[in-house]
């Protein structure tokens, strides 16, 4: 089985958001400084659930991302969780890509590297949170798409997907090749071994620009973007705290409780 | 005679040669490195320790118990020697030199005796809990007594014929002898002559048996020969600083069975006495954690032994190690406190062992406990251990308001102050990091600080066994330093100060290294601070293991508390190179095992034994340790914790 796992690198989504500033005449996020950007949390997982079906099913697993700047460390990470290839995606055109934009570049790629069985995204990128790319690269690249998985289990040439519903789960039979989305339910990602690290180290990943995927300059970039971000701004969230005094513990109670109520909460 | 000599001598060579064989079946490790120190070290420790009894003596019962047994036998070997010289050169002892020879020999029997004695009534009566008697411990003890017993019965056989009619004056100079000779008095001579016959050869026979025995089995009194042994090639560097891996060609990383460990390391097993010490000293098993450094070491020896009589194709496989002869509870429970090593008679060195188990666990087979992996993860995505409240605080925000020199703006300062992330990032301890930086800029101290740009120094990786993170980081942070041609840094939190100190040699990274305490204690000797007020308060000291037991500072900290008018220190029973173990060493400060007692709890009680009502450390690991064992006992009215230069700070002058 090959494995295609798309991953993000983005700001450290544990920074609180007062942290951040907007740039207003980007319209961009501008994170502060000393923060070193991570693996988007759900594309760990679904790194997490790919080296899980290369253990037990014997899969080979290629990472791939897009992005400016020193991105090579995300891919890395994946490598060193257990991924076997890399591949890096970077190129001035590719920037300011909306969601579509950004699926038909990793769509290009993934027709470059060839043959595949299975390609892995998180639910939606940590930062963003738009949780689009997925469904849009499969429907470019003609495949079924199942989002928020927990779990995936081979059954002959079919794939058991496990998908998180409200109160529970469903279980969706898919054909191969397929797109699966991943979900937080699938469980910490494992930390890279040390063998792992040192292996991931010693791999050289392959950088590709725009020409190398041949990709139509009309449909990336903010040219070939569907959205556009009218304004951006950090919520201003207020807090304010009563204390609710009364003679005994009961009292208090049925204080608080009558509060809660008046206020609509209960 | 010469046969049974002869005897004994093959059993010892082959005994030696067995034993170099099963400590070779370890990896490599170059200790023949700067020998004229190693031979000197050895020396010193040959007469304080192995003489002079330095580190027996701490416990005054075993260590007489020792010194007695140790110098008795050591004279009466001197003596046989003295006998066989004066016997080949035909060289006769006489008058007041024999007698005094013979007394001192005789003495030195009963001193044997009487340390037998003691450790029998140890052993089987009190039984201690450190102790752990085996048949051999019985076996060893009755063959001293007997041997020396059986030696007076024969010098009482010879007196009662030789002196004791002729010169009954001389007798009372062998005064063991004299007893028997007494007793035998009656005896005819020719039935003394035949007794002592047999029994000289019993006396000789049972020595040489004796010596069969212990060089064939695993007997504790090969001591002898092997703890001067593993003294003379102990690490004669800093405490418990692992061995780097080699990233370009490491195969296994850790270990993970016997011979991934160094034939020093198993010469270290080989050498414990399973004395006890380590475990009476160890803050894991004084909390009932599954951890004894003793049982340790003692395990790891057995599955040793087992494993060098394993033979390929054997049946049932290679007794495993991990989960078999140790368990991973037991390796994850040290605090790497190196109270053992400090208690340790024969220099066993325990800490580099359990890190290099936990290696093996972590770095091949990516299992530790789920909170290990959560501050592991921590520091690879974020830089720094910490998780929760602490992330909302970013690692620059502490400098607000202070108008400090960041290195990227003017690197030009005498030293950089590392504040390290606990001192940069949880709130109790940035206090600490404030009030020294109005020390230092009371004393007018040129330094700057990185602010959002420090990283961690990546102590807490090396620790979990998390290697490789903590080479990648201290690499990094090397050639950050040097690039801001960093020479001074100036420590705060004695883990940071450590791994600088003593652990980034190791990776090219040569740096002066000064830990706040040091540099305060020099700033008020030299009149650089003004101490203008007083602080009528009783207080008591908690040595920090990183800055005590492995850099030896003891008096820099309580230089500054004698310093401060009105204060009094009143130490604890346990301080200094005996203090015990926060609880936060060796990463517990980020995960905790649900096992028995809290160790912070313990030492809170030690602290409220004294006459405190503040206890001061100078470990940001240790203040939060401290402030939480006093929260459990809900003595946080009466008792305070704070770090040296909190109570320097309200005595000194502030420039206006």
């Amino acid at each position: 089985m090959h494995i295609i796992v798309c991953v993000k690198q983005i700001p450290d989504p544990e920074v609180p958001p007062a942290k951040f500033k907007i740039d207003p005449a980007t319209k961009k996020v501008v994170p502060p400084p000393g923060v070193p950007p991570v693996i988007s949390v759900f594309d760990e997982r679904a790194c997490e659930l790919a080296c899980r079906l290369k253990e037990k099913h014997n899969a080979k697993i290629t990472v791939i991302t897009m992005g400016p700047g020193k991105v090579s460390d995300v891919v890395k990470h994946a490598l060193a969780m257990g991924g076997d290839d890399g591949v890096i995606l970077q190129d001035q055109a590719f920037e300011n890509s909306d969601s579509f934009g950004t699926a038909y570049i990793l769509s290009q790629a993934i027709k470059k590297i060839g043959s595949y069985d299975l390609i892995l995204c998180g639910r939606q990128a940590a930062d963003w949170d738009t949780g689009q790319v997925g469904s849009i690269l499969a429907e470019i690249l003609g495949i079924p798409a199942i989002t928020i998985a927990k779990d995936i289990q081979p059954e002959g040439d079919k794939l058991r997907v496990f998908r998180v519903m409200e109160d529970g789960y469903e279980v969706v039979e898919t054909p191969i090749p397929c797109l699966v989305t991943v979900s937080n339910e699938v469980g910490l990602p494992r930390l890279p071994s040390g063998m792992g690290i040192i292996q991931a180290a010693r791999k050289q990943i392959p950088v590709w620009t725009a020409q190398d995927i041949q990709v139509d300059p009309a449909k990336i970039g903010p040219a070939g973007a569907h959205t556009e971000v009218i304004n951006l701004f950090i919520p201003v969230r207020e807090t304010t705290c009563e204390i609710i005094t009364a003679d005994t513990a009961a009292e208090a109670a049925i204080k608080l409780a009558e509060k809660l109520r008046e206020i609509k909460v209960i | 005679m010469y046969i049974l000599s002869a005897i004994a001598v093959a059993f010892v060579a082959y005994a030696i040669y067995k034993h170099y064989k099963l400590w070779h079946i370890g990896k490599a490790d170059d200790r023949s490195k700067n020998i004229a120190k190693r031979v000197w070290a050895f020396i010193i420790t040959g007469l304080a320790d192995g003489l002079g009894h330095r580190r027996f003596l701490k416990e005054p019962y075993p260590g007489i118990m020792h010194l007695l047994i140790f110098w008795g036998c050591l004279v009466l070997l001197l003596a046989a020697a003295v006998d066989a010289t004066t016997h080949y050169l035909n060289i006769h002892l006489e008058g007041n030199i024999y007698l005094w020879f013979s007394f001192i020999v005789d003495i030195s029997g009963i001193l044997v005796l009487i340390g037998v004695f003691i450790a029998i009534y140890r052993r089987y009566v009190q039984k201690p809990d450190r102790l752990n008697t085996i048949l051999d411990d019985g076996i060893i003890l009755s063959l001293i007594a007997v041997v020396i017993i059986t030696g007076y019965i024969i010098e009482g056989l010879r007196i009662a014929v030789t002196e004791l009619e002729i010169h009954p004056e001389w007798a009372v100079w062998s005064p063991g002898g004299y007893v028997f000779a007494k007793a035998f008095a009656g005896l005819d001579e020719n039935s003394s002559l035949i007794l002592h016959r047999w029994l000289w050869w019993f006396h000789a026979i049972l020595v040489d048996a004796a010596i069969i025995y212990v060089a064939l089995s695993y007997s504790k009194l090969q001591h002898i020969i092997i703890s001067p042994l593993n003294a003379f090639f102990r690490n004669t560097g800093p405490v418990g600083v692992p061995a780097p891996i080699n990233i370009e060609t490491a195969e296994t990383l850790g270990v993970g069975e016997i011979k991934d460990f160094t034939w020093k390391q198993l010469l270290d097993l080989d050498a414990c006495t399973n004395c006890g010490r380590c475990q009476d000293a160890c803050p894991a098993y004084l909390s009932e954690k599954p951890l004894s450094p003793r049982k340790l070491t003692q395990d790891l020896k057995a599955q040793w032994l087992k494993t060098s009589q394993f033979k390929a194709g054997d049946s049932g496989g290679q007794p495993p190690l991990v989960g078999g002869a140790v368990t991973e509870d037991e390796f994850w429970a040290c605090t790497t406190c190196a109270a053992c090593q400090e208690a340790c008679p024969v220099f066993l060195e325990h800490i580099v062992k359990i890190l290099d188990l936990r290696r093996n666990v972590v770095m091949m087979q990516s299992k530790m406990p789920e909170n290990v992996q959560l501050m592991l993860r921590n520091m690879q995505s974020r830089g720094h251990p910490w998780v929760g409240a602490q992330s909302l605080r970013l690692r620059g925000d502490w400098t607000t308001g202070l108008e400090l020199k960041t290195l990227a703006e003017n690197s030009n300062v005498d030293m950089l102050l590392w504040v390290g992330c606990t001192g940069a990032l949880c709130d109790r301890n940035v206090e600490v990091t404030l009030s020294l930086v109005k020390v230092l800029k009371a004393a007018g101290i040129d330094f700057g600080i990185l602010g959002e740009e420090e990283p961690c120094c990546g102590d807490p990786a090396r620790r979990a066994g998390y290697e490789i993170q903590f080479q990648t980081t201290a690499e990094q942070n090397i050639a950050m330093l040097n690039g801001y041609n960093v020479k001074h840094i100036l420590a705060t939190c004695p883990h940071c100060y450590n791994s600088f100190k003593n652990e980034y040699p190791q990776f090219g990274g040569n740096f002066k290294v000064t830990h706040h305490t040091e540099l305060i204690s020099d700033l008020i000797k030299q009149g650089k601070l003004r101490i203008t007020k007083e602080l009528d308060l009783a207080t008591t000291y908690h040595d920090p293991c990183y800055l005590g037991r492995y850099n030896k500072i003891y008096s820099a900290p309580r230089d500054i508390l004698h310093a401060i008018p009105g204060l009094k220190l009143d130490e604890m029973n346990r301080s200094k190179s005996k203090s015990l173990c926060c609880g936060g060493g060796g990463i517990h400060m980020w995960f905790e095992q649900p096992i028995g007692k809290k160790i912070n709890d313990i030492r809170t009680d030690d602290v409220l034994d004294t006459t405190a009502k503040t206890v001061t450390t100078s470990c940001p690991y240790c203040l939060q340790m401290l402030e939480e064992g006093i929260l459990h006992k809900q003595m946080q009215e009466a008792l305070k914790a704070k770090d040296v230069v909190e109570l320097l700070e309200q005595v000194i002058e502030q420039p206006s």
